[in-house]
């Protein structure tokens, strides 16, 4: 998913499931409805319930959710930053505070909720635009904003400030808070803490984001205005309950129909996850990334592969998905290239080895091609120098090899210093699996010719 | 235009505010940082200087400059427009007290410096006009005192991002008090002492003239009588735990404002954690304060590094060691690779791909526990740690698996 597209999920989340994949509750064979469920939990689109976000981030819910009351029901202004690594459930947390406070009428009638996202909003003359339609203020006309950036920010703060006590509380929610604060003279930042802090609307600032140093980006009088509330969120699962949870979303619930098709499913499931194979998978996809982010895409290609003639997950599914995941992309890259241009790849390696790193260019390269070329003129083909560095442009063009110097100079294309982004460690892999490797290729690789 | 008219107000609450009840809630009201008081504890001295001189520049009928600066958090704005409502509220009682018009303009508040002239034209008259024009017609209004008696007084806040590069609008506003009908008091408020000698011009800073006004940081028995103050006649905390907040605050920075969040924040915290006294009541101790210090004041890199994956925290002891063998703060990617990779290796894992590393790395970077050079030659990028070895060190000791 690109970032956009994220970033609008994220800031519109009751719109976008909606129109991807409404549930359907009655169409479909139990696997269809399998699948639906299934994935509905693994791709995000739904917010876990309350009492399992409570298992690890109760306090943290708590704090939010107590200071959003305060805010609607007594008008008292505050503001918050919410960090943690990413996939580590800030979002969830934010949702799963806002759903439990929509179904509060005491709370959701009081309150109006502004969404922003500094993805989206990259600028403030954006970010104000879209409060003001958010707010539906009277200088809105359908979903168009009129008057210039100054008249929209003035307008703005007047309504905010007129309304001390008798208006509605506001809730801002601005998620990637940090690229706000990248923001000309972070306007919106102290206006909005400002009116957090003087007696005007009542407003709570949440700023959801991942940098944990992110208070150092503020200016010291936003700092100042700031109230220094931080809600930490961490991947802080141990493994068992890191299993637990891996158990916990492959389980289905009665209410997908087929009962016994259920019972099946879910008994299949508990022998799945104390399968030593499994455990091995989740263990190495644990000791890289504890977020739950990555185990449900771990776990999305298994779904997927759930069919009539297939009906259950098994172990191998897994350990094919983890494959998928832990792929080197690099090498992936040096499979597809020709014979030629992997002797170009040896060549460089060799070069990068002599100069201890130092880059070479076209011609430095050509000329050790040609030593090997000349050697082992039977076994391999010798190129014309045009060909060669139609070959070496190709692996600049893959970024296998990069210019040193940025894409900017004028220096000729033969004689630009480059280096070269593979390991040997690679490069030996590649060499290995590489279908018709010539041996003497590989002996190249290993045995640099003499000087 | 129609949209002249329109009163901007945003939707009405359907039900009103809930009034504080309880101890603990009517400190928290008070506490908050808009609930100003009054007068302001601790700044006496500042508010008789300033009240002087705006008024016998009100009486004499003059015009003239003052600069007000210190770092934020120590009462300046409060202070002036404390002035101001009690000059207000002496207009209405001394009948010999000329009436005065007060202009407030913020530099915050504005996208760009010329918009200040169009805000202190629509303060004044109720025209809109754009920044050029508006600035033309201030200067007529200035110069000419055509039908009109009241003295003015402008508050202009955050002075230093009016600054542009003809310092235009700095100019105006510090040339206007000097022009003979103009009867001007301009009140300028900003963060750095030296800020006239630093970005104005001599012909500027000469202007603003040297009637200057600095405030200090709180000292720990300002900020104490502060939040004292506010809860006159409240019991909710115990004294000892109003002086811990204080003392820690005016360490760091004499910011008030900190210590009124410190101190609501506790009372949150003793709030939640009341069950379990006993006799009079909920009372904010020592406890509270510490734990409500620790939550704002402290770092949570430790706990980071301590979160973090295995191989997370194998790739920053891989970097420190890397910054040890080579001495310096600053590693390429492919080096720490090696490390990383010989690391596993000691500890009997299995090394993971190229890319997997890359993926750690970069999440590393994007909480920021180490920095990453931009770009896109990802065996090359420098990197560089965001917290220092010593806290890797520590962070990582006692926790390896």
């Amino acid at each position: 998913m690109s970032h956009l597209q994220e970033a609008f999920r994220k800031t519109f989340p009751a719109i976008m499931p909606k129109r991807n994949c409404r549930r359907e509750p009655l169409g479909g064979s139990t696997i269809d409805r399998v699948q639906s469920i299934l994935r509905r939990r693994v791709c995000r689109i739904e917010v876990p319930p309350k009492d399992i976000i409570e298992e690890n981030l109760k306090e943290q819910r708590q704090h939010l959710v107590d200071l959003i009351n305060r805010c609607a029901v007594r008008g008292e202004s505050n503001s918050a930053i919410v960090t943690g690594p990413h996939g580590s459930g800030k979002t969830m947390l934010v949702s799963s505070v806002l759903r439990e406070i929509e179904s509060n009428p005491k709370v959701s009638k009081n309150l109006l909720i502004i969404r922003l996202n500094g993805l989206l909003q990259t600028d403030d003359k954006i970010a104000i635009q879209e409060i003001t339609r958010q707010l539906q203020l009277d200088n809105v006309v359908g979903d168009k904003v009129f008057g210039s950036f100054a008249e929209n920010l003035a307008f703005l703060l007047e309504a905010l400030k007129r309304g001390s006590d008798t208006a509605q509380s506001v809730l801002f929610i601005l998620e990637e808070f940090d690229l706000f604060a990248h923001h000309k003279n972070q306007t919106l930042l102290y206006n909005l803490f400002d009116i957090c802090q003087s007696a005007q609307t009542p407003i709570a600032v949440i700023g959801v984001t991942r940098r944990l140093d992110v208070v150092e980006l503020l200016e010291k009088r936003v700092k100042s205005r700031f109230s220094h509330r931080h809600i930490h969120v961490f991947n802080s699962l141990a493994f068992p309950a890191y299993k637990e949870v891996c158990k916990r979303v492959l389980t289905l619930p009665a209410e997908v129909g087929d009962a016994k098709f259920v019972k099946r499913w879910n008994q299949d499931i508990e022998a799945l996850c104390s399968n030593a194979t499994v455990h091995d998978v989740l263990k190495k996809t644990y000791q890289l990334d504890k977020s739950i982010c990555r185990l449900q895409s771990l776990l999305l290609l298994p779904i997927c592969k759930v069919t009539e003639d297939h009906p259950a997950i098994e172990a191998v599914d897994l350990v094919e998905s983890s494959k998928h995941l832990g792929a080197d992309s690099k090498a992936a890259m040096l499979h597809g290239i020709s014979v030629l241009q992997l002797a170009l790849v040896i060549a460089m390696k060799h070069l990068t080895d002599l100069y201890e790193g130092d880059p070479f260019n076209f011609e430095m390269l050509y000329n050790e091609y040609l030593k090997f070329v000349q050697r082992k003129a039977h076994v391999v083909q010798s190129f014309e120098k045009p060909v060669v560095l139609k070959a070496f442009e190709h692996l600049v063009s893959l970024e296998i090899v990069k210019p040193v110097d940025g894409h900017g100079s004028r220096t000729q294309k033969e004689y630009r210093a480059m280096s070269l982004l593979v390991t040997s460690a690679q490069l030996m892999d590649v060499l290995n699996t590489y279908p018709g490797c010539p041996s003497e290729l590989k002996h190249w690789a290993s045995n640099p010719l003499p000087s | 235009t129609p949209r002249k008219d329109i009163v901007p107000h945003i939707t009405e609450r359907r039900t009103p505010c809930k009034t504080p009840a309880k101890v603990l809630e009517h400190a928290r009201a008070r506490l908050h940082v808009s609930a100003v008081p009054d007068s302001l504890p601790c700044r006496e001295h500042e508010f008789d200087d300033i009240y002087t001189f705006v008024r016998s520049k009100i009486l004499d009928g003059t015009g003239g400059c003052m600069y007000i600066s210190g770092v934020p958090g120590t009462g300046k704005t409060a202070t002036v427009t404390e002035v101001m409502s009690f000059l207000r509220k002496e207009v209405e009682e001394d009948e010999d007290f000329p009436e005065f018009t007060l202009v407030e303009i913020n530099g915050m508040k504005l996208t760009e410096p010329h918009q200040a002239f169009v805000q202190i034209l629509k303060n004044l008259t109720g025209q809109k006009a754009t920044a050029e024009h508006a600035s033309q017609l201030l200067e007529k209004y200035f110069t000419s005192a055509a039908g009109r008696k009241q003295p003015i007084v402008l508050l202009v806040d955050e002075l230093d991002l009016l600054w542009t590069r003809k310092q235009g609008v700095l100019y105006s506003i510090f040339d206007w008090p000097s022009r003979p009908k103009a009867r001007l008091i301009v009140l300028a408020i900003a963060n750095t002492m030296d800020l006239p000698e630093r970005i104005m011009m001599n012909r500027i800073s000469s202007r603003l003239g040297l009637t200057r006004m600095t405030f200090q940081p709180y000292t720990f028995k300002q900020l104490q009588s502060i939040v004292q103050s506010r809860l006159e006649g409240l019991q909710a905390f115990e004294p000892d735990a109003i002086q811990l907040a204080a003392r820690k605050v005016a360490a760091v920075s004499g910011d008030a404002r900190r210590a009124l969040d410190i101190c609501r924040r506790a009372t949150e915290l003793a709030e939640t954690t009341k069950p379990t006294g006993k006799s009079k009541g909920p009372l904010v101790g020592m406890k509270h304060v510490d734990a409500a210090l620790t939550e704002m004041f402290s770092s949570p890199k430790i706990v980071a590094m301590r979160q973090a994956s295995r191989h997370e925290q194998i790739f920053l002891r891989a970097i420190a060691t890397e910054f040890k063998m080579s001495g310096l703060e600053e590693g390429s990617f492919e080096k720490v690779l090696i490390q990383h990779i010989s690391i596993c290796r000691l500890e009997g894992l299995h090394p993971p791909v190229v890319s997997e590393v890359a993926a750690v790395c970069s999440r590393l970077a994007s909480c920021r526990l180490i920095l990453l050079e931009s770009g896109t030659n990802e065996l090359k990028q420098r990197i560089r740690l965001n917290v220092s070895q010593d806290d890797v060190t520590y962070a990582l000791r006692d926790h390896s698996e």
